[in-house]
């Protein structure tokens, strides 16, 4: 039994005691990752996002000191495990120019599109994961995956541009169906074959994928957009089943768990403890196993109303109605749920950091950029938007700073992800987002 | 306000058009004026009109969003995504392979083939025929037809068998646009555009019965009986006097109190432990009950439903009720005393558990929400840096309960102009906790539930009952949600004028809700179409 095997028997669904009877995949590679990475067969580099609503508290998180071993703060202490595997960013700016501040939602659209939205709901371009899964979601089954931690079916923050936000995972149970249910092809079969029944369907799904009408050339542009996406998501889905008919290949060290139980979902803080962990850890499995390489945790909604038992203010509330306690000069309560989220984060991180791959973990194969949708939630503020680059993507980050982005806007940070992973692209955002200055600082 | 990307878009067909009116002109055929998702209830209700209703739907629908107060409007406005296209795929699977199994081919499928065991070309022509027919609401084309053949052979003779043939073939009927969506195709009309028969009858099907059309609109719209103002009439005639129009009338009742909400909220079980999401269920049953009881049952008077004190309840909801409940059976009709405080559907706990947050009520949330829902007013936004910390200071001695202190950060001069719109309405519902529960104190003090809007005072819920009733916007908000339902449209950009078009009948009329629907579905205004927009040969749809 490796350790990967015992983390997960341990830490990934407590309590149920029939785990250990029940017939598992068998621990399908065991010391053969190392192997594999040894010969030569290359280790993809993944990239995901982690968004948590209404910010971190300026008191409780921000170092004084940027560069190198910058001192811990409080907010932060959850992550100080990993401390020197990412990257902490402060003081970067989503601008509106012309636009108006969209309360909770300019700070997010602007961060993964580089445009300060026009409307609300809505992203003026493909959000920075799906721009990123054109170029490195080849032949992985999955182009993302999304995953709500409330459990909210409308909680995505990931979309192909406009108000069509890809729809997340809602459970547990829902993401372990997607990524080992039907059409997972189960890497440990000696005698691996495609499956005829995925073969049937590739083979007549070109009677869809194929099928353009004339009469689809009279539609409006707005329609034609609605159309064009709905082709895209066909030839997606072809891929998929490409990918199912392709004998995997994984390098990860991993044992793929038995299902888990259907589990409450909401937005309570204990719950919130219970479930993050679980889709974290399944997550990092899916990735392991190249079931996808991007994807997008929702934790909470931007104005999060995240809550705790028995205190009737949910955290959006709290930012807006709780006073600032002048002795410590930050709003005591308010500030409880920063922490609960990042410590959101740190489930996500430590779930990828435990996979061994290669010579290093998921985690140093990755590129997480947690991010969230104000600095000051009182006040609806865009400027100083707090981020977390977590991982080296495969090396091509250099982790461990604080880097202080002093009023630069928040798409440079979308520009040095993208170049991190591998993309042709030295400009990005629109109006005074735009932007040709990555942070060097942290590229490799 | 948000402005929906269809209107945008018609509206740069607009200008696109001006300069291009002389090459139209020349060849004004059909066109394709609109693309609506499917719902989910009415991809549910189709494929269970369709196959029957023991065919189960198991999978993952794309989610909608609320656009102009209703999720109809973002069938216009959405499409399909990655992981939304897998999840239909999965769904036709599930269908197809059910269809054809020993169970129900015999039933389901048109015809049966010579030998089980090879291809039957005519014979599975019959089968998808009649199928393709009912799934794209109009026949299939030859090319279609064709395709769906040629894909059943392909599948047939690798898999020697005739229904593993159309399993995999029928799949591509259930996962194609043209199933998906609903294409509303049109036709010019004199100088005018109007959509076309079967675009006419999925039209209405859906608008009154929530459902694909059955034969016999399909029969009327092939025979041409769906384009005269007539034929549309009889049909309409025939689906109103359906038990089936409860169907319809209840998706959108659904939609329009936004009760699809109840599937979302949590409460904190230490602070509201009687909630649950037997009674999230409940009283979305009860709001619904006792909205078709009154509009549908009695042809009673639309406005009533803020003042009835007439309900339906189970074991559950009389917990929360705090009243007896006496019945072996699921639900009872109960009507509420005078001095029970309750008023009408804005009482009931399904509206007064959605509007609140998991731990408490919320004057604003529910003030912002009725005025959405009911007057067709949202509120906007509130500016960026509202200091907003005396609402929770409860220290201050001098602001002891919720009002107090809503109150105090309400007269600030830049948060007056919204909270004076909407907190009124919120403050006289004060009376009901998070979950519907009747309290009568707050910190020890009586709640103060006077409200005051444009000079109107009224107290209590009884006192937003009437005043809602006595509202003419509400009736007029009523219209313009009930068109924009049917067309799939925002709210926001119907005509002022469409919306007095069919309001005067109905203030005439007594509030009468069938008459009213009758009235929009028979008006030939309900199937106009936006011009064309400009052909545009380098669409990429028609390329790859």
């Amino acid at each position: 039994m490796t350790p990967t095997r015992r983390f997960l028997l341990r830490g990934l669904f407590q309590g149920s005691a029939a785990i250990m009877a029940l017939p598992f995949l068998d621990c399908f590679l065991d010391s053969k990752g190392q192997a594999l990475a040894a010969t030569g067969q290359k280790i993809p580099t993944r990239f995901g996002t982690f968004f948590w609503g209404c910010g971190l508290t300026k008191a409780l998180y921000l170092p004084k000191s940027t560069g190198l071993n910058y001192e811990d703060t409080p907010q932060l202490a959850s992550l100080k495990p990993y401390k020197s595997k990412l990257n902490l960013l402060s003081g970067f700016r989503a601008y509106v120019d012309d636009k108006p501040n969209i309360q909770h939602w300019t700070g997010n659209a602007a961060i993964t599109t580089g445009i300060a939205p026009a409307t609300d709901f809505s992203f003026d371009a493909k959000t920075i994961d799906q721009t990123i899964a054109d170029t490195i979601s080849h032949g992985a089954r999955f182009r993302s995956i999304e995953v709500s931690c409330c459990g909210n079916k409308r909680e995505s923050y990931s979309s192909l541009g406009g108000s069509n936000t890809n729809p997340p995972e809602v459970s547990p149970l829902g993401l372990y169906t997607r990524l080992f249910g039907p059409g997972f092809q189960d890497p440990s079969k000696g005698d691996w074959t495609p499956s005829p029944e995925i073969m049937l369907q590739r083979s007549v799904l070109s009677v869809v994928s194929d099928d353009r009408k004339a009469l689809w050339k009279t539609v409006g542009a707005g329609d034609r957009a609605r159309l064009d996406q709905y082709f895209t998501s066909v030839r997606e889905f072809e891929k998929t089943l490409d990918a199912e008919l392709q004998r995997p290949e994984i390098v990860a060290q991993v044992t793929i768990p038995p299902s888990p139980d259907e589990l409450p979902m909401n937005k309570s803080v204990p719950n919130l403890r219970k479930v993050t962990p679980v889709l974290a850890k399944l997550l990092a499995i899916g990735l392991a196993t190249d079931q996808t390489r991007i994807f997008n945790m929702a934790f909470s909604e931007p104005a999060s109303t995240i809550y705790m038992p028995g205190d009737s203010r949910p955290f959006h509330q709290s930012t807006h109605e709780e006073p600032i306690d002048e002795t410590v000069g930050y709003q005591p309560i308010t500030s409880k749920f920063s922490t609960y989220s990042m410590e959101g984060f740190a489930t996500l991180v430590e779930a990828l950091d435990g996979i061994k791959e290669g010579d290093g973990t998921l985690l140093d194969h990755s590129l997480v950029l947690a991010y969230t949708d104000t600095s000051n939630a009182k006040l609806h503020a865009v400027d100083g938007i707090p981020m977390i680059l977590a991982g080296s993507a495969s090396g091509r980050m250099k982790t461990g700073s604080h880097i202080a982005g002093t009023g630069s806007t928040v798409a440079r940070v979308g520009l040095t992800v993208q170049q991190a992973m591998g993309l042709s692209v030295d400009r990005w955002g629109t109006d005074s987002n735009n932007t040709n200055k990555p942070i060097t600082e942290i590229l490799a | 306000m948000r402005r929906s990307r269809h209107t945008l878009a018609f509206l740069t067909g607009l200008c696109l058009l001006a300069g291009t009116q002389a090459a139209l002109a020349a060849a004004p055929g059909p066109y394709l004026a609109g693309l609506r998702r499917l719902t989910e209830s009415q991809y549910r209700n189709s494929i269970s009109d369709i196959f029957g209703p023991d065919i189960l739907v198991q999978g993952k629908f794309e989610p909608d969003q609320r656009v102009g107060g209703l999720l109809a409007a973002s069938s216009s406005t959405l499409s399909i995504t990655p992981a939304g296209f897998e999840g239909y795929a999965k769904i036709a699977d599930g269908i197809a392979r059910q269809v054809v199994d020993e169970k129900h081919r015999a039933k389901l499928l048109a015809c049966t083939p010579k030998s089980a065991a090879a291809s039957d070309r005519g014979c599975a022509s019959q089968i998808f025929e009649k199928i393709g027919l009912q799934l794209f609401r109009r026949p299939l084309t030859s090319e279609e037809l064709k395709a769906r053949l040629d894909a059943a052979d392909a599948v047939t003779k690798q898999s020697g068998n005739f229904y593993t043939g159309i399993r995999y073939s029928l799949t591509t009927l259930l996962s194609a646009p043209d199933f998906l969506f609903r294409t509303e195709i049109a036709v010019p009309a004199g100088k005018a555009y109007t959509l076309d028969g079967y675009s006419r009858a999925a039209r209405l099907s859906y608008m009154l019965w929530d459902t694909t059309p059955d034969e016999g609109l399909l029969t009327a719209a092939r025979t041409g009986a769906l384009d005269s103002d007539a034929g549309v009439k009889t049909e309409v005639a025939r689906l109103m006097a359906s038990p089936r129009l409860e169907v319809g009338m209840r998706s959108f009742f659904s939609d329009f109190l936004q009760l699809d909400t109840l599937g979302t909220i949590t409460k904190d079980p230490t602070i509201y432990p009687k909630y649950s999401d037997e009674i999230a269920a409940s009283a979305r049953e009860e709001t619904l009950r006792t909205s078709m009881d009154l509009v549908l049952k009695n042809n009673g008077d639309f406005r009533e439903l803020f003042t009835t004190r007439k309900t339906f309840i189970n074991r559950p909801l009389a917990w929360i009720y705090d009243v007896p409940y006496n019945l072996d059976g699921a639900w009872m009709p109960y009507e509420f005393h005078d001095g029970d405080g309750r008023s009408g559907i804005v009482t009931q706990a399904s509206m007064l558990s959605m509007f609140s947050h998991p731990g408490r009520s919320s004057p604003t949330k529910r003030g912002v929400a009725l005025m959405d829902i009911f007057l067709c007013e949202p509120t906007p936004t509130p500016p960026a840096n509202v200091d907003f910390s005396i609402v929770n200071d409860t220290n201050n001695p001098k602001l002891r309960t919720v009002r107090d202190r809503l109150m105090a950060h309400a007269t600030t001069p830049t948060c007056a102009s919204c909270h004076t719109h909407s907190d009124p309405i919120g403050l006289s519902l004060e009376q009901f906790d998070s979950v519907g529960e009747r309290r009568l104190k707050d910190d020890g003090r009586d709640i103060d539930v006077s409200a005051v809007i444009a000079d109107k005072h009224f107290e209590g819920a009884g006192g937003l009952g009437q005043y809602l009733h006595d509202n003419p916007r509400v009736p007029a908000c009523f219209v313009r949600k009930l068109y924009a339902y049917g067309v799939g449209a925002s709210s926001e950009d119907i005509q002022t004028a469409t919306v007095r078009s069919y309001l005067n009948g109905f203030t005439t009329g007594g509030y009468q809700v069938p008459a009213l629907l009758k009235s929009i579905v028979t008006s030939p205004q309900f199937f106009a179409a936006p011009p064309p927009a400009p052909a545009n040969p380098s669409v990429k749809t028609a390329t790859r």
